[in-house]
């Protein structure tokens, strides 16, 4: 079945076709038609871009003010004789679409009926600058694609199985209770995929191996994946918390909040755009929120370049510590992300120094992988370290195929507090 | 008829009309800013940029969003393009004769029901509006600087003003993130009406040798959970304005509470303008920090 997969941003839509079906998951033979995307929707110079395997990349401008409006235009490129992919849109049998936050409501991927669609609008509260560009997305589609089933995959989903000791933050108990403040964790597709697929290259059943998979891109975050399930992960209640990323501070002291609200005299406006956009990589180094171009300066001995790349390293470091004492030890360590996967610095120096706990790096082969699969690791290694390159919208387009085939594991909570 | 807001015409590059076209356009919306030469255009231009880049370094916007935001504003120095736009504003200076040029040839090229906005606090709307050809269409905003961050907007509705166009301008003012108070032609609306009093009461009190500026400020910060102090706040706006407002509410209403205190003339006469020249009530740097704040004076932590 030929799949659309939809992650729609406030001025961008990507979207990705993937044929798949039981079978061919089985054999591990998905296979992505066409990857694109509509830039910049809202002005007048909207551009279309579109790959497919083996041809040009094919691109177009013109004047595309809403969601709709790009969806069309990106249908109508998919079927068009010369650079389309499909005879006509009936090809579609099903629509993936990425939804940033599903709350607590949400522990799998779903069919978005009407009910379902209302719950994520109720979850706007929770991610306000995500899920309304998210339905955006999925109004249009559906409007134009009304006959094919669509199916929601939640960021948040596979972090639901945490504990309530890993999801709860020490603050009064209400505010839990009144506004759903928890921790929910993100990059769950991403996560969920590369422990499965480090599994499969390792050989091993997933469902007795511990995994800390750490996916570094423009946001980053670390998932402690015991035997199969997300026990805990750095990003917490909004995509801010945990390791340093490109613009984002990760972890603070809270108390820094009213401190320079009062001492620089800023508003909560300019305190969360400053953490949000001015801060990591950025804000250490002064030279990019890159981390090539990080890199690059701290050849040439730039020292703030330096030490923002030694906080971003470390912190993964630290976290991978965490989680395999919260483990009670890991099998794999498994890198992905932009960062992740072309990144051999940072890998080098987040696993520095965890020979105690039998991780033996092999420093030349670590320093040869960029964005292929491939153990890090030396064969004596007692605990392995692998790069996996992530693939979330095929992990959107099998959820559609087990969520219409209704085998779509749902990752329960283990308890609920009240 | 169905109307949707995509473009947008200022007319005017000043301060107000480059602050009404960074809002519209960190909104997503284009603009098109009118000013009466390209020398001019490129000036008013390069202070746009100006402020942005104070905007990053204070984190209220990024690189990128100053690039969003230029990209989205078009310099022209006709009223073409009005001809294209969902809804217009003026900006230019308190002068009448010039605003109603200005709407007259606005009405002329743009669509009918398309409202012209008329940004004043203190010409009279209705006035304005009656002399074009379509004075339903023809009403008030009172936009509050900075408008990038300040979330109330004044909707001001002539005797003239039809509910189409009243209900489009509100409608704007919501796409642009604001509060819009809806307020009938009046001097002073809400805002300017029961602020300048009390920055006139808060200046009489500094005549009077009651108590220094700067504690009036504070007593009226801590007191009563104010961000700013009255004389600061005149300080910022500019003392030259304060006034100007003040003396034609006085004009206006002949209430004795708009009579401006001698202090703040005193003060215009003296080039003593507030942050713009560096000294007002108080004295300020280069960026308009403010430089004698009392110890007291800063948020506590306790």
């Amino acid at each position: 079945m030929k799949i659309l997969v939809l992650n729609s941003g406030s001025s961008s839509v990507k979207f990705q076709v993937i044929e798949t079906d039981l079978e061919r998951m089985k054999a591990h033979q998905d296979e992505t038609l066409a990857v694109g995307q509509v830039e910049k929707i809202g002005l007048s110079d909207s551009r279309l871009v579109l790959q497919v395997p083996e041809r040009h990349p094919y691109q177009d401008y013109r004047e595309i003010l809403e969601h709709r409006a790009a969806i069309e235009w990106v249908l109508r490129v998919l079927v068009d004789d010369e650079h389309g992919i499909l005879s006509s849109t009936d090809e579609i049998g099903a629509v993936g679409h990425r939804v940033v936050h599903g709350g607590e409501e949400f522990a799998s991927s779903v069919l978005m009926t009407p009910d379902v669609v209302s719950k994520i609008e109720a979850c706007t509260v929770l991610a306000p600058l995500h899920n309304p560009a998210n339905l955006r997305g999925y109004y249009a589609a559906h409007a134009i694609l009304s006959d094919v089933p669509h199916v929601a995959v939640f960021d948040t989903a596979y972090h639901q199985t945490m504990p309530a000791h890993a999801f709860l933050y020490g603050i009064p108990f209400q505010f839990y209770t009144k506004h759903h403040l928890r921790r929910y964790g993100f990059h769950g597709t991403s996560h969920r995929f590369v422990s499965y697929r480090a599994s499969q290259i390792l050989g091993w059943e997933r469902s007795d191996k511990r995994y800390i998979t750490c996916h570094l891109g423009n946001g980053c975050s670390v998932a402690a994946i015991d035997r199969g399930r997300s026990i805990d992960t750095s990003m917490g209640f909004t995509p801010l918390e945990g390791l340093l990323m490109g613009t984002r501070s990760g972890d603070l002291d809270p108390a820094i909040i009213p401190w320079l609200i009062a001492m620089e005299e800023m508003t909560l406006h300019q305190v969360n755009t400053m953490l949000n956009k001015h801060s990591g990589l950025y804000g250490v180094s002064g030279v990019s929120s890159d981390m090539r171009e990080v890199l690059a300066a701290r050849s040439e001995n730039h020292k703030r370049a330096d030490v923002a790349f030694r906080i971003f390293s470390y912190r993964v470091r630290k976290y991978i510590g965490a989680y395999a004492a919260a483990m009670g030890g890991v099998d794999a360590v498994v890198f992905t992300g932009g960062i992740g996967e072309h990144s051999p610095e940072v890998r080098e120096w987040a696993l520095d120094g965890l020979s105690f706990m039998g991780l033996e790096l092999d420093a030349a082969e670590n320093a040869r992988v960029r964005g292929k699969e491939a153990e890090i690791t030396t064969p004596e290694s007692a605990v392995k370290a692998l790069v996996v390159p992530t693939n979330e919208e095929w992990v959107i387009a099998r959820d559609v195929v087990r969520v219409l085939n209704d085998i779509m594991p749902s990752f329960t909570p283990p308890e609920t507090v009240t | 008829m169905s109307w949707e807001l995509h473009h947008v015409s200022i007319v005017g590059a000043g301060m107000m009309g480059r602050s009404i076209a960074t809002k519209v356009a960190q909104q997503g919306i284009n603009v098109c800013l009118k000013e009466i030469s390209m020398e001019r255009a490129q000036e008013c231009r390069e202070t746009l940029e100006t402020t942005l880049d104070h905007q990053i370094a204070r984190f209220n916007i990024t690189q990128a969003e100053k690039k969003a935001i230029l990209s989205r504003i078009s310099w022209v120095t006709q009223f073409d393009c009005a001809a294209e736009c969902d809804l217009a504003i003026e900006t230019v200076q308190e002068d009448f004769e010039l605003k109603r040029e200005i709407v007259q040839e606005l009405d002329r090229r743009m669509p009918p029901g398309h409202p012209i906005v008329i940004n004043t606090s203190t010409l009279s709307i209705t006035e304005i509006a009656a002399a074009s050809q379509n004075p339903g269409r023809v009403l008030g905003m009172h936009f509050l600087y900075p408008v990038t961050t300040t979330r109330v907007v004044e909707v001001v509705r002539g005797q003239l003003t039809k509910d189409t166009a009243y209900e489009r301008a509100v409608e704007f003012a919501r796409l642009l993130d604001k509060v819009p108070i809806k307020v009938f032609e009046m001097p002073g609306f809400v805002t300017t009406r029961v602020v300048l009093p009390l920055v006139n009461e808060a200046m009489h009190v500094v005549m009077e040798g009651v108590a220094t500026a700067a504690d009036v400020d504070l007593a009226l910060k801590l007191g009563f959970d104010f961000r700013t102090g009255p004389l600061e706040w005149s300080d910022r706006v500019g003392l030259d304005r304060v006034l100007n407002w003040i003396q034609h509410m006085f004009q206006e209403t002949g209430e004795a509470r708009f009579r401006p205190c001698p202090l703040l003339k005193r003060l215009v006469r003296a080039g003593l303008l507030g942050t713009k020249t560096g000294r007002g009530f108080f004295t300020y740097d280069v960026n308009r920090r403010r430089l004698d704040r009392l110890p007291d004076d800063r948020p506590g932590l306790a």
